[in-house]
This record gives C-alpha cells, sequence and structure tokens, in this order.
C-alpha cells in the first residue's frame, strides 16, 4: 500500500515536473537582464520553501514529541529535518550558481542565502547530535529540545542578516522585484512536484526509521539469550 | 530563447537534480543496509529459539 | 560537592542564588575554568596582533568582530564546565533529584557563567586596549550595557546547551558546533553595537535597531531556556 502511494506521488510529480519544464524553457519569455539563468529560480525558490516547510514540520514533531513520548514523532523530526537539509543544500547550490552568473562571485552574503547556510550548520548540528546519543529515548529528547531551539532561531537570523546587509549595502537590489504573472504562477506550480518528491522521501526515510527500530529490538531480543 | 548564460544555466539545473539523486542514493544504500541488518537479526532470533 | 540544605519554602530566586553561590564558590576554589578562559581569551588577542598587525584605525573599525570572537571562544571553556563539573561523583543526579526546579538549577548556573564570562571579559577588555592601543572607554556605560546584554545570551544558550550535551563523549566539541551557529543574531548584534561603541559613537539612532535585536533575542532564549530546561536534565 504504502509503496503504491509513493509510487504514484512519484509518477505525478515526475510528469508535473516534465510540464513544467516544458512550460519553463519553451513558453515562458525571457528576462531581459539575466539572460537565460533565470529559469534557475523556478527551482531555486520553492527548493527553500520546501526546506523550511520541514524545519517547521520537523519542531511541531519535536513539540508533539516532548508533549506525547511517542518515538513515531521523533523518527517523524529526523526524517523531516534530512529532507529539508537536502532541498536546503539545492537551495545553496543553485543560488550560488545563479550568484556566478548574475554577480560574477560564487558567494555574496546576501541575506536569504546567507540565512540558509546558518540553517543547514544548524540542522546539520542537529543530525550530528542524533549520532552522537545511542539511547533512543534519550536521543529523541534532546533532539527535540534542540529542534525547537533551532526554529525559532530561524526568523531571528532572517531579520538579523538582513539588517546588516542592508547597513553594509542600502539600496543594494538582491530582491527578485516585481515577477510576471506567469513567472509567478510557475513558482508555486514548481512548487508542487518537489514537495511530492518531499513527501516521498520523508516516506521512505520514515519507513527506514521503523526499520532501525525494529532492528534495535532484535538485538536486544538476540542479547537476552 | 536567449542563449545568454545558457551554460550556467545547464549547470544550475543539473547541479539542483544531482543533489536531490544523490539523496536518494544516500537512503537507498542505506535501505539496503537496513534490510540486510533485519534479515540477519531475524535468522539468528530464529536460529536461537529453535536451538533453545 | 555539598548540597546545601534547600527548604522548600525557598523562592524561585532564593534557589538560583543559592545554586549561583554554589557553582562561583566551587569554581573559585580552583579557579581551573576561570584562568583556561582567561589564558584562552588573552592568547587570541596576541594571536590575531600576529595574524593581521593591524593598525589602531583598522583595529577599532573591528574592534566588535575580534572582541566577540574572544568572549566567543574563551565563553565555551567556561560553558563547558557547568554542568560537566557535576559529572563527578554523581552529582549531577543529586541535583536534579534535590527539590529545586530544573529551571531554579538552570538559572543559578547561568547567573554563575555570567558572572565568570563577564569577570574575564572585563579583563579582557583593557588588555585589547593596550595591545592595540585603542581607547575604548569613551561610552563606557553603554559599552557595558552591551557587554551585559551580549554575554547574558551567550550564556543563556550555551549553559542549555551543556546540559543538552553533558552525557555525550564529544562533549567539548559539540557544545561549540551547536552554540555558535545559534547564537549568530545575537552575536552579530552584539557586534553591531560594539565597534561604534568603541569608535565612540553614542548609543542612538541606527544603534538602537541592533540593541533591540539582542534584548528580544536574550528574551526570547531565556523563555525557550526555562521552559525546556526541566524536559533536559530529567532522566
Amino acid at each position: 500500500m504504502r509503496q503504491k502511494i509513493m509510487l504514484a506521488l512519484t509518477g505525478m510529480a515526475a510528469l508535473l515536473l516534465a510540464r513544467n519544464l516544458y512550460v519553463i524553457f519553451l513558453q515562458l519569455p525571457d528576462e531581459i537582464e539575466q539572460g537565460a539563468i533565470y529559469r534557475i529560480i523556478f527551482f531555486h525558490v520553492p527548493d527553500a520553501w520546501t526546506a523550511f516547510l520541514c524545519f517547521f514540520a520537523a519542531m511541531v514533531a519535536s513539540v508533539l514529541y516532548l508533549a506525547r513520548q511517542d518515538l513515531k514523532y521523533d523518527a517523524f523530526a529526523a526524517s523531516a529535518t534530512e529532507v529539508g537539509l537536502a532541498f536546503g543544500v539545492a537551495n545553496l547550490v543553485t543560488g550560488m550558481i545563479w550568484g556566478r552568473v548574475i554577480w560574477n562571485i560564487w558567494w555574496a552574503w546576501d541575506a536569504r542565502l546567507t540565512t540558509m547556510l546558518v540553517g543547514l550548520l544548524i540542522y546539520a548540528g542537529y543530525l550530528m547530535l542524533r549520532r552522537a546519543i545511542e539511547e533512543p529515548t534519550e536521543r529523541a529528547k534532546m533532539a527535540a529540545v534542540l529542534s525547537i531551539f533551532a526554529f525559532a532561531d530561524v526568523p531571528v537570523i532572517f531579520f538579523s542578516i538582513r539588517w546588516w546587509r542592508n547597513q553594509q549595502h542600502p539600496n543594494a537590489v538582491v530582491e527578485t522585484g516585481k515577477m510576471a504573472p506567469e513567472m509567478l504562477r510557475m513558482l508555486f506550480t514548481n512548487w508542487i512536484p518537489l514537495l511530492l518528491l518531499a513527501v516521498v522521501f520523508l516516506m521512505i526515510r520514515m519507513e527506514q526509521e521503523r526499520t532501525q527500530r525494529e532492528i534495535d529490538a532484535l538485538r536486544r531480543q538476540v542479547h537476552s539469550f | 530563447m536567449d542563449s545568454r548564460n545558457f551554460a550556467f544555466m545547464f549547470y544550475g539545473f543539473l547541479a539542483a537534480w544531482l543533489i536531490l539523486c544523490a539523496y536518494v542514493v544516500s537512503l537507498a544504500s542505506r535501505e539496503r543496509r537496513l534490510k540486510r541488518e533485519v534479515e540477519r537479526l531475524r535468522t539468528l532470533v530464529e536460529d536461537k529459539e529453535r536451538a533453545g | 560537592m555539598a548540597v546545601p540544605a534547600l527548604r522548600g519554602s525557598l523562592s524561585f530566586a532564593g534557589q538560583s542564588l543559592t545554586i549561583a553561590a554554589k557553582d562561583l564558590r566551587s569554581e573559585l576554589r580552583t579557579k581551573e575554568a576561570l584562568n583556561s578562559s582567561l589564558a584562552f581569551a588573552l592568547v587570541i588577542l596576541v594571536l590575531f596582533s600576529f595574524a593581521f598587525e593591524p593598525t589602531q584605525e583598522e583595529t577599532r573599525q573591528i574592534s566588535g568582530g575580534l572582541l566577540w570572537l574572544v568572549f566567543a571562544f574563551a565563553g565555551a571553556l567556561i560553558l563547558n564546565r557547568s554542568f560537566a563539573r557535576e559529572l563527578t561523583n554523581d552529582c549531577l543526579d543529586a541535583l536534579v533529584a534535590a527539590p529545586i526546579s530544573g529551571a531554579a538549577l538552570f538559572a543559578g548556573k547561568a547567573v554563575a557563567n555570567l558572572a565568570l564570562l563577564l569577570a574575564v571579559e572585563l579583563v579582557s577588555l583593557p588588555v585589547f586596549g593596550v595591545f592595540y592601543n585603542v581607547p575604548w572607554t569613551q561610552q563606557f556605560w553603554s559599552l557595558m550595557l552591551v557587554l551585559l546584554l551580549g554575554t547574558w545570551g551567550l550564556t543563556v544558550v550555551g549553559t542549555m546547551f551543556s546540559a543538552l550535551t553533558v552525557n555525550l563523549r564529544l562533549r567539548e566539541l559539540m557544545l561549540p558546533m551547536l552554540l555558535y551557529p545559534i547564537m549568530i543574531p545575537g552575536l552579530l548584534a552584539a557586534v553591531e553595537l560594539t565597534t561604534p561603541l568603541v569608535m565612540g559613537q553614542p548609543l542612538e539612532g541606527s544603534l538602537i535597531p541592533w540593541l533591540r535585536l539582542l534584548a528580544a533575542f536574550d528574551v526570547i532564549f531565556t523563555a525557550l531556556a526555562l521552559a525546556l530546561v526541566e524536559t533536559v536534565l530529567v532522566r
């Protein structure tokens, strides 16, 4: 059943992606200043949205774990954080390539990419913390606390870095500015297949967490003989 | 379509997808490892139950 | 370590201050963390001078960054010891079992760490002034306010993560690794405030938003820490 759902979601994502790529490359008009590269934005921006949605979901799961003590919430938090990291890295790399083309530098310390970088550092730390604790309930508890701290920090990080950049480079135009309506629509339309993929990754990862719990139980059984 | 910066755009798309593919590959290898471990442990438990 | 006899009637503040006093007394006996932290701070200040040979003017322009990097790195040593010192003889279990709330235990330790780190900072500042020939006392009291707010942020999050990582083998590595990215907004605000203050600019105008950010950071994370620390400490 799960397999079928995952296959169906992947299939839908693939179809949507194919359709979107067609529109992105063949139908949408060019951007005057940037040439072809601007089309990367249709992956760059939804990647970030997906990543932060995952981190938010991880925080909610963490709160639920602390409230209910059910390890499934912990499994969800870990899986969501991992999937969020994957999309976050994709966002960073596409952002760097875009920056290299537009500003001729690989890294410009602009507010949004820097926020994502800091976020990735924090959530990589989350995964490292998980690896450092062996006992499952202890690990779940500590990781949950960290996840809550981490996500509470995300908006603060964003505003502080944006304010910092505005002070250094007042009126620097880093914003994408007004977008043509069909481009804006494509931004959201392309988010859907990415979200579907994120859900599939999440399902795979959750199943792996369940398998890991089964392994732990079996190990205990073996040792008790 | 404007072909300025086409190479970079190609690399950009490639990079985004390669990263997600890399994640899928890591998921798959983890899956294999976990399945192997579960099988090993299950047979171990069965053997011990049969013997004991 | 002697857990002082705590009557149930002690208020939250009373409990925290008792813990703070205990920690400070314990630290002042050996001065281990204090000395290593201070030594580390001084070494960084010296190394930086060798590495970059900044002129007086250059130093003033980066003073905020340099000082807060020094404070953050030196602070990690103090913060690490905070809960780690309770591991011997199961003191931590005894403290958690004692009739004080986890929040009071945390608050007490945070206050003690604040005092220790402030002490290190107050020694580092004149040394910085002397080594780099930088006059830094023009906005002394504003600078002290920023020092207090910034160090409080560092201490609150740091003490929390000290509790989080106390049982880890790689505690000394994990604490800084988890702490510094989370601290970025607080440290950024502190740096953006410190540099102008060292350069003699008064605390007004464009600096006020940073002050607000720093205060907000402190409030948010103090509240979070107090709410969650009980969960972290109780086995």
